[in-house]
């Protein structure tokens, strides 16, 4: 059973996957833009330009393009750049790290700030504490990254001189310190991070626990005398995480837009500032191996909520 | 209890990270960190590198850093005059038919070969048969090169051109013939790794998004006195300027925006070095579209532009006037002092419209979006066009859309600016004469044509002048350029460090390599 | 289900409910303020446009948020912006409801259509959308009616994903099943029954939808895929940058931002005291 479960879940993210890479593979391609001027000097020949083209293969039809690219794909094989002559591969492998590194990390700052403050929103319905716990949440989920960006900078970086600004890490630092310097760059892109998913999070936990607080065998146990923060934390919370689980899941394509803005603001190297410059320089491989990576993130974060949501509910798998 | 947990886990998380991210250093380079600014000077900029094939490359940050790296023959004084640079002398022979340079024999490159002759004949000739990058299109006098001795080379030219030593001289960086001519294709070589170069810097590591690492080469003449030079990669101005402030970086390698120039002016922290363009902003009216190709309705339009205005709030004052000559005072051996400006005159633009018979004439505007000061004065256009009666329609676009739609002449009027137009013959050439590959207003008029042709002819400045003069006049009185202003260049720097060399345009600026050879620590 | 919507006045139940939510009125307020201002722009200051010579000032008598380093008043740049702004967010929205209606309805009407329009919908979900729009809003030029078909294209999906399950929920209820039996068509049944039971998640949906659109539309502005020609609080941000003053001119930055935050915050508000007073009803 689970293992069927896990099957159907696969050959999902796999059609998720492909429909990702097609979408993005024509809309590169049917737009105005022309990657000939990207390629090709205008100084060139024309017999020189049609070589030059030729080798990107961009002188084939559509159709034939995308098979061929289908067929790289499937061998791990993302192309060459059009922009800096080397594998595509290459320039996403040294951006990969530091994207992962930052929504990560955001994540679980997300769920362990998000979660308490929900369950305490949730136990003092319609007071103030809860009130003041969903403007605040709802305030830091509706700020303009860039802003935050800019303010945090200015006061912690400048006035404060408490952070660096921009980068990820101090190349110069070696072993523990490199590590220390890595969390130092990383305080406040994760912050700004942090502030645009933690409404998600609040108002899905107090609203689910509102009603899981409401249901029949919460009463029970109540009714038998466990204690009420027992109850709270034991039974309801328990069941409160399944669709937070989801929401992870579903925030993650916010999450990697908050990246992109994020990651420009603060000039973490990561692939959100990849896509920004591929746009700039038309680096059609380039866009397309970010997406496809994107994709494949998201996917594999599904499949991995998908599955932890399994663990958590029973009832998904047998069903 | 549980909070702390996670935050170790995080904590744990981002070192196992840091441990296999490719791009964090291992031992280093074995340079001290933070050993006293003396060793390096920090310059921010606010794009990668592209490509590392200085033939090819030609982003900002591409040529800051490979002309660190690859010696160009010449340079150029603060008054745009080349001075030598590997090459030491130059001189075209009987006729203009042919040219002579001499090279220094004591440049090596890095993997221990002397810099000769023969690299730069294989880079001119490679150029010359692959045609790419901006010195193709100005070596189309070009016919063969020779190397006569290891330090001397004989050009024939095919026809007599005055401005093909300062074209080469300027814009064509030598590279080592022994380590390109293996790619099967130099337009195609990526040159990113294991570099050979002879430059007063090489490049030494690379991590693509964060820094760039250049060590001085010691045996350099003259000997850099910086040991390091590092290019760290920004998102944009504002956090440059924030890096600057808390002494982060050193030097901002890009042109400060001129309200950000203002604000800056009062930190005693900051030093602002000015440095004339070699440039201009203009506008452009595509001669081949009706009514454009009227010349009232172009002088109209010239009458219809507030250019004062447009120094002195758009640019905040950091911009000098050219007189609406394509002759600009960075150029003062060919300036002409008797040119005048068509001035902001709405009531006489709607007199020259009525007698070219056009009412209410609506026309669309294409520039580059992210070009700082375009974007501030294209509305400013806009609206002082409206008092005269005309319609601009902005079209503000994303860079490549510009590059496209002014590659196919796809526009009425062009907004726009040239970077480095550093020799009048050849770039008049280039933008106006008929199908000259920057000709943006469809320039065809025999007359220019002949005038141009004589002044790429004359061997020196001198003998150039009265026909490119001449030139000048037609363009402005055709309207076939009007020039706005030519900017002054606000480059700023920390105030530690002293005795940059500045260098005209945004492409030498304070970071050229004379300039990084000679810096040091103030006090 | 039945039951609550044979009641008498559900509707009016959740509007006493909602009434009595503070922060649902006050949100509720906020907005109304705020459109006002986009409807009223022309009263309230001149189109900014041209130039002056008190260039960088801060906040002042005279120009309450200051001016940019062209001279232009900031205070009518938001006011105007807010028009733009709003007008963007609420056309982008408006079409990505019409589509995620349509999808979504027909996917829970239609059973052949379900399984193929469910899974366009999860695909569409996990589409990472702010890169998305940067490529199309970059290559297709800037322009207004730009920005709004790419935030719609890539807004629906979630449209799209609420009705249906709400939709899915409304066929199988014996009203509907009779209206088939009966041979009414099926735009019949669609406009009779399934609109009116969703609408009310639809509303939700609006005014979130309108949200999103306004923080995508100054994300595209602000990295410089707006349109020159309007002025939208992303465009004022993005000016200010160019300029280099994010940081040492605040109040070029602050207003705009706190205006995007406003109404943000305010929609947000609104739609978690509409779904806790339409909560009360139903407990």
């Amino acid at each position: 059973m689970r293992l069927r479960f896990i099957g159907t879940r696969l050959l999902r993210g796999a059609v998720t996957l492909w429909f990702a890479v097609t979408v993005t593979f024509f809309l590169v391609r049917l737009l105005p833009g022309d990657p000939v001027l990207a390629v090709a000097d205008p100084n060139m020949t024309e017999e020189l330009r049609a070589k030059l083209l030729a080798d990107f293969g961009l002188d084939q039809p559509l159709p034939v393009q995308y098979g061929e690219y289908l067929l790289q794909l499937v061998q791990g094989n993302l192309g060459m750049s059009f922009r800096q002559s080397i594998p595509v591969t290459t320039v996403l492998m040294e951006r990969l790290p530091w994207t992962l590194i930052l929504t990560l990390s955001a994540m679980i700052a997300t769920v362990v700030v998000g979660i308490p403050l929900g369950v305490l929103a949730a136990t003092k319905a319609k007071g103030w504490v809860d009130r003041l716990i969903q403007v605040a949440g709802i305030t830091a989920q509706s700020l303009f990254v860039p802003s935050v960006g800019v303010f945090l900078l200015y006061v912690f970086g400048v006035l404060l001189g408490w952070f660096p600004i921009g980068g990820a890490v101090d190349p110069d630092a070696t072993g523990l310190a490199a590590s220390l310097s890595m969390l130092h760059h990383l305080v406040l892109p994760c912050l700004s991070l942090v502030f645009i998913q933690l409404g998600g999070y609040v108002l899905t936990m107090r609203a689910t626990l509102i009603e899981a607080l409401g249901e029949d065998y919460v009463t029970l146990a109540k009714a038998k005398g466990v204690r009420p923060a027992s109850v709270v934390w034991k039974h309801a919370v328990r069941n409160a995480l399944l669709p937070t689980t989801t929401i992870a899941g579903l925030q993650l394509g916010a999450l990697v837009g908050g990246a992109v803005l994020t990651e420009t603001i603060y000039a973490y190297p990561g692939i959100g500032r990849a896509i920004f410059e591929a746009v700039g320089q038309l680096d059609f491989p380039v866009l397309q191996g970010a997406f496809v990576l994107l994709a494949a993130a998201v996917v594999a974060a599904n499949l991995i909520t998908d599955v932890a949501y399994g663990f958590l509910d029973p009832r998904v798998r047998t069903s | 209890m549980r909070r702390t947990l996670i935050a170790a886990t995080v904590a744990a998380l981002a070192v196992a990270v840091a441990a296999c991210a490719p791009s964090t250093p291992g031992s280093g380079t074995g340079t001290t960190s933070n050993s006293g600014a003396a060793d390096r000077l920090t310059i921010g900029t606010t794009a990668d590198v592209v490509n590392y094939n200085p033939l090819v490359g030609n982003s900002r940050t591409d040529s800051w850093i490979t002309n660190l790296m690859y010696p160009k023959l010449m340079q150029m004084d603060e008054a745009g005059k080349r001075i030598p640079y590997l090459a030491t002398e130059w001189a075209y022979g009987k006729g203009g038919k042919t040219a002579t340079l001499k090279l220094r024999d004591d440049m090596k490159w890095s993997d221990g070969k002397p810099v000769t002759a023969a690299d730069v004949v294989y880079t001119i000739e490679t150029v010359d048969k692959e045609k790419f990058g901006v010195v193709a299109g100005l070596i189309t006098a070009f016919d063969k090169a020779k190397a006569v001795s290891p330090t001397e080379i004989e050009f024939t030219l095919t026809r007599p051109d005055g401005t093909f030593l300062d074209n080469i001289g300027f814009w064509m960086p030598i590279v080592p013939k022994h380590v390109f001519e293996k790619a099967p294709s130099v337009q195609k070589f990526a040159n990113d790794s294991g570099w050979v170069s002879a430059g007063p810097y090489k490049l030494t590591k690379v991590e693509r998004g964060q820094r760039y690492l250049m060590e001085r080469v010691e045996s350099f003449t003259p000997k850099p006195s910086v040991k390091e030079i590092v290019f760290r990669v920004f998102p944009d101005v504002n956090t440059e300027v924030l890096a600057l402030r808390n002494g982060e970086v050193d030097v901002i390698g890009n042109v400060l925006p001129p309200a950000t120039a203002a604000t800056l002016k009062s930190d005693a922290k900051i030093k602002l070095q000015q440095i004339p363009s070699l440039g201009w902003a203009h506008l452009q009216y595509n001669t081949k579209r009706k009514p454009l190709d009227d010349v009232r309705v172009r002088q109209a339009l010239a009458h219809a532009v507030d250019n004062e205005a447009i120094r002195k709030i758009a640019l905040q004052g950091f911009a000098k006037s050219s007189n609406g000559s394509v002759l600009t005072p960075s150029q003062p051996g060919y300036a002409d002092s008797t040119s005048k400006e068509y001035g902001f005159d709405p009531a006489k633009a709607k007199a020259l419209l009525a007698e070219a018979g056009v009412t209410s004439p609506t026309f669309s505007m294409v520039y580059d979006q992210a070009d700082p000061n375009i974007a501030k004065w294209a509305p400013m256009v806009r609206d002082s066009a409206k008092q005269a009666g005309i319609t601009i329609k902005l079209q503000g676009l994303e860079r490549n859309t510009y590059l496209a739609k002014t590659l196919k002449r796809d526009f009425d009027i062009y907004a726009g600016s040239w970077a480095v137009m550093d020799n009048p013959p050849a770039n008049l050439g280039l933008a106006f004469k008929s199908g000259g590959f920057i000709n943006y207003a469809q320039v065809e008029d025999p007359q220019l044509d002949k005038l141009i042709d004589k002044g790429q002819r004359a061997l020196t400045p001198e003998a150039a002048k009265a026909p490119i003069q001449e030139a000048a006049r037609i363009i402005h009185d055709k309207v076939y350029d009007n020039v706005l202003y030519v900017e002054t260049f606000n480059i700023a720097h920390s105030a530690k460090w002293t005795n940059f060399k500045p260098m005209p345009s945004e492409l030498l600026s304070i970071i050229n390599p004379l300039s990084l050879a000679q810096v040091k620590p103030a006090g | 289900m039945t039951l609550t919507a044979a009641e008498p006045t559900p509707r009016r139940r959740t509007w006493e409910a909602f009434r009595r939510n503070p922060l649902g009125t006050g949100s509720a307020a906020v907005l109304i303020l705020l459109i006002l201002v986009a409807v009223c722009a022309p009263l309230i200051a001149p189109f900014p446009e041209g130039y002056g010579t008190d260039t960088s000032q801060p906040p002042s008598g005279a120009h309450w948020f200051g001016t940019d380093d062209i001279g232009q008043d900031v205070f009518a740049q938001v006011v105007w912006g807010t028009r733009v702004s709003i007008m963007v967010g609420v056309s982008a929205s408006i079409l990505a409801i019409v589509i995620g209606l349509l999808v979504g309805v027909a996917a829970a009407y239609f059973r052949r259509l379900d399984t193929p329009l469910g899974v366009l919908i999860d695909l569409s979900l996990s589409l990472p959308v702010l890169p998305l729009m940067i490529l199309v809003a970059a290559l297709a030029g800037p322009s207004v009616r730009t920005l709004v078909v790419v935030i719609a294209l890539f807004s629906w999906p979630e449209v799209a994903r609420v009705v249906r399950s709400q939709a899915l929920a409304i066929v199988p209820l014996p009203y509907v099943s009779a209206a088939r039996v009966v041979g009414g068509s099926a735009t019949w049944i669609i406009r009779k029954h399934l609109f009116p039971g969703v609408i009310p998640v639809v509303g939700v949906s609006v005014v979130l939808t309108t949200s999103r659109a306004v923080l995508a539309e100054a994300g595209l502005s602000f990295l410089g895929l707006g349109d020159p020609n309007s002025w939208s609080w992303g465009a004022i941000l993005h000016k200010a940058q160019m300029s280099g003053s994010l940081a040492s001119a605040w109040w070029t930055t602050l207003f705009p931002s706190f205006a995007i935050l406003l109404l943000v915050v305010a929609t947000t508000l609104l739609s978690v005291a509409y779904n806790d007073a339409r909560n009360h009803r139903t407990r």
